[in-house]
């Protein structure tokens, strides 16, 4: 079961994939980017749990916070240079 | 009662994963970057929550590590959602 929700997972995973490889706009990169930050560390918890091995997981939620602080100070920076 | 609570955390892995397409689908159409950002940010938080939530009743060993990743998923992904659409509306003062 936990198999079929991981290959479900990493399918919907290449949609933002996709959608920050085709679009021009620099806000929808990073909403795409943003998306792909939160759902990979998911992905990486689930396989952490699949192979009942903690520091994959420790690993994974490291992804998560870094992730997106690093995320939300790009966006800061994109939007100093806009002006 | 153990066939109940497998069967409850399956069904919260299904459920999540079902958020996650529903938000990352919406990605993909012509809409405004808000309009997307509000379904994504609902989809990615929502959802993962449920996965989490489903593995930490498929192992409870591990409840530690999972309730963290609750915890900084809900803070941290509700914050970048408010950052990006802060950023991407204003864009003009600094």
């Amino acid at each position: 079961m936990l198999e079929i929700i991981l290959i479900a997972t990493i399918l919907i995973l290449l949609i933002p994939i996709y959608q920050a490889f085709q679009t021009e706009d620099i806000w929808q990169k990073m909403l795409a980017f943003s998306s792909i930050s939160s759902k990979a560390s998911i992905i990486i918890l689930i396989v952490s749990v699949l192979r009942d091995d903690w520091w994959i997981g420790v690993v994974a939620v490291i992804i998560l916070s870094v992730g997106n602080a690093g995320l939300m100070l790009l966006a800061n920076v994109l939007k100093r240079i806009d002006h | 009662m153990k066939l109940a609570i497998e069967w409850f955390g399956n069904l919260c892995l299904i459920g999540g994963t079902i958020f996650w397409l529903w938000g990352t689908v919406q990605l993909l159409a012509r809409r405004s970057v808000l309009f997307k950002l509000h379904g994504l940010s609902v989809s990615d938080t929502l959802g993962s929550l449920a996965i989490v939530f489903g593995l930490l009743v498929r192992i409870p060993a591990e409840w530690p590590l999972l309730l963290l990743a609750m915890i900084s998923l809900a803070v941290w992904n509700t914050m970048l959602g408010y950052v990006l659409a802060y950023c991407s509306s204003t864009g003009g003062d600094a």
